[in-house]
């Protein structure tokens, strides 16, 4: 698509609301008019900064990983291959485009442009965000880590990211995003593409950890073609003002994969519209969507769940199970099934429950404090059997938990 | 003489959910002495153990509760557990995403992580070679890491119960029918065990049952007979092959006229 089309078609999207989620209006906020500067290294992080990361996920020491990618609001940066990885590129999404002219054809190809108000939005301002590439055949092990900071007031990180991974290569890739508390009003706009060629293998871990001024709205989705695997792990472990998205995945030739797990733990007074999308267009595809949902304090969580089975012989598992801490706040699951075609097996099972007295009795009997036996079974219900989660961000889920419970309780 | 009474019950009444269950009972328990409360079904068995341990369904209306000569009516079943009560549940709610040998790993002393607290729930531990050892013994190294009380079977259920209690190093133990359910072999596991218990002559232990299975593996020094929420009869360890060959009807008829 020529780019002056997609920005026609982002014009003609511009007042288009989201089918879900409170709406938000994108006069108010300022919108980044000059091109970012280079980060020098991570050296120059700040100690706040330093923790800020740690806390969803990234290691500042780079030592367990491939490839660093860092970015504050929509003005500095860091993208940085450690020298020994062939097969991997990390850069600016406006660079890479710049680089390579096929890649035009990646942009806006998974979302489109015209999806709602706010993927109009993203195209029509500045953009940053990151481009990261397995070429064909490259097992890169290490996870690639990125880290987007937002710490401006008033302000709009628009970012568009797009990931590729080639045939049979295998990526990881842990991604957090935070605003420190002390943040006032401000907008994330996040577009993500992810590609999945045949036989690769892409992990995708989002941290998300946002201040309580914070409306967030990630466009993501996904393709995954022939014998290819796509698994996403997100969690959100932070009060904010309101997220909502949707993100969907296509699994377009046989035997594609995806699984979707999302934790969320909601507090004080956010409000969380988090769902997942599964599209089995392909004969043995197949995959899940599973969503497990804390709500304290007065929040609201709506986890939705949609199946769409295109084809016959195809799977699709959908869980969403939901845990009230609070009698203030509200949990509703959606689940969504669709099937279209005959042999397309699709099954779901969505439980909304408060923690049990007995179970909370039996473990203060072991010599646990309610606090412990409540936090203890907290932590149970969001122990995700997640292929490849890295300790870091189960330990950074453990350690938001104790937080909450520790403040609330 | 009362030195040796860790714990009392006294005129202790008993409701759930508005339904009267204990009408006053009045039961002693020594230091390292072992008990049998038997009674036929629904004969406040169980509700006595629950209401020692606190469980807040079991409400107490009247009478007392002493440990160590003082009463723990106002502590909380997590108070209690650490003073030294502890109860093996007759049927354990399954706890998700916690394995059990993490969980012993946390609340059992003995077994306690070197490691600091904020990796318990991670991968390995040292100690848990010990602790897999001792699974070892009451046959239960299979469900080691497994979710609590998830899909266990009975016997399975029993004794990781009787695990659990026992790594409390408790001062008082309730066994919430400890044999149901159990094979002959898991029994004499089972038995074997509380044989140990009683010859440390350390923890009182308080068998609840209505049959006498486990209690042929260990000798009982008293014996406590509830119907209908009173303690009707106390005896020893010869009236149980009385009680087996009459009945507790007939046994009880007889024997308070």
């Amino acid at each position: 698509m020529p780019s002056d089309n997609k920005k026609k078609r982002a014009h003609s999207a511009r007042e288009k609301p989201s089918q879900y989620g409170s709406d938000i209006d994108l006069e108010n906020y300022n919108y980044s008019t000059s091109k970012p500067n280079d980060l020098e290294s991570l050296d120059e992080l700040s100690e706040q900064d330093r923790i800020l990361t740690q806390e969803v996920g990234f290691d500042p020491s780079q030592e367990r990983v491939s490839a660093t990618f860092m970015q504050f609001d929509n003005e500095s940066f860091l993208a940085d291959v450690l020298i020994q990885q062939e097969g991997l590129e990390v850069m600016p999404t406006d660079q890479a485009l710049q680089k390579y002219d096929w890649l035009h054809d990646y942009l806006w190809n998974a979302v489109q442009v015209d999806t709602d108000k706010y993927t109009a939005r993203s195209e029509l301002e500045n953009y940053s965000g990151y481009f990261i590439r397995a070429t064909a055949g490259s097992k890169i092990k290490m996870p690639v880590q990125s880290c987007l900071i937002m710490k401006k007031n008033q302000s709009v990180q628009n970012v568009h990211n797009i990931v590729i991974a080639e045939e049979g290569s295998e990526l990881h890739i842990i991604t957090g995003c935070a605003t420190p508390s002390n943040v006032e009003q401000s907008l994330h706009l996040g577009v993500s593409e992810f590609y999945v060629k045949k036989k690769a293998r892409l992990t995708f871990t989002m941290v998300h950890r946002w201040s309580e001024m914070t409306d967030v709205r990630p466009r993501s989705a996904t393709i995954v073609e022939e014998n290819g695997t796509f698994i996403s792990s997100y969690a959100i472990l932070s009060p904010l003002k309101s997220i909502q998205t949707f993100p969907k995945v296509r699994l377009v030739e046989p035997g594609a994969k995806a699984d979707l797990y999302s934790v969320v733990y909601g507090s004080k007074k956010s409000k969380y519209d988090i769902g997942g999308l599964l599209s089995l267009e392909a004969p043995n595809s197949s995959g899940k969507v599973i969503s497990r949902s804390i709500a304290t304090d007065e929040c609201e969580i709506i986890a939705r769940g949609d199946l769409i089975g295109l084809s016959g012989e195809t799977r699709g598992r959908l869980e969403c199970d939901g845990l009230l801490v609070s009698n203030t706040a509200v949990i509703r699951a959606v689940p969504m099934l669709a099937a279209r075609a005959e042999g397309s097996e699709l099954s779901h099972e969505a439980t909304v429950g408060k923690v049990g007295a007995e179970q909370l009795s039996y473990l203060m009997s072991r010599g646990l404090n309610e606090e412990e036996a409540t936090s203890l079974i907290i932590r149970g219900f969001v122990k995700l059997k997640v292929p490849d989660l890295p300790p870091a961000l189960q330990k950074s889920i453990d350690d938001a938990i104790k937080m909450s419970m520790e403040g609330s309780m | 003489m009362n030195d040796d009474i860790l714990l009392e019950t006294r005129d202790l009444r008993v409701e759930v959910n508005g339904v009267p269950i204990l009408g006053g009972i009045d039961l002693t328990f020594k230091i390292g002495q072992v008990y049998a409360v038997l009674g036929p079904n629904a004969s406040g068995k169980s509700t006595l153990a629950k209401t020692i341990m606190g469980l807040p369904e079991y409400k107490v209306t009247g009478g007392d509760i002493l440990f160590n000569s003082k009463s723990i009516l106002g502590e909380s079943i997590t108070d209690r557990a650490r003073m030294g009560i502890a109860y093996a549940f007759q049927t354990p709610p399954r706890i998700s995403g916690v394995k059990l040998d993490d969980f012993i790993c946390r609340v059992c002393p003995d077994y306690q992580c070197s490691d600091d607290s904020e990796t318990f729930m991670g991968e390995t531990c040292a100690c848990k070679q010990i602790l897999y050892d001792d699974f070892e013994r009451l046959g239960i190294r299979n469900l080691a890491n497994r979710d609590l009380n998830d899909g266990f079977s009975g016997g399975e259920l029993k004794r990781s119960e009787l695990f659990q209690v026992l790594s409390m190093r408790p001062k008082v133990m309730f066994l919430d029918e400890p044999d149901s359910g159990l094979d002959y072999d898991s029994l004499k596991i089972v038995g074997k065990e509380l044989k140990a218990i009683r010859e440390k002559h350390e923890v009182t232990l308080v068998i609840i049952s209505h049959h006498r299975y486990v209690l042929e593996f260990l000798e009982v020094d008293k014996v406590y007979i509830l119907q209908h929420g009173k303690l009707v009869y106390i005896g020893d360890m010869s009236d149980i092959p009385v009680l087996e060959e009459k009945g507790y009807e007939r046994f009880l008829a007889e024997m308070t006229g």
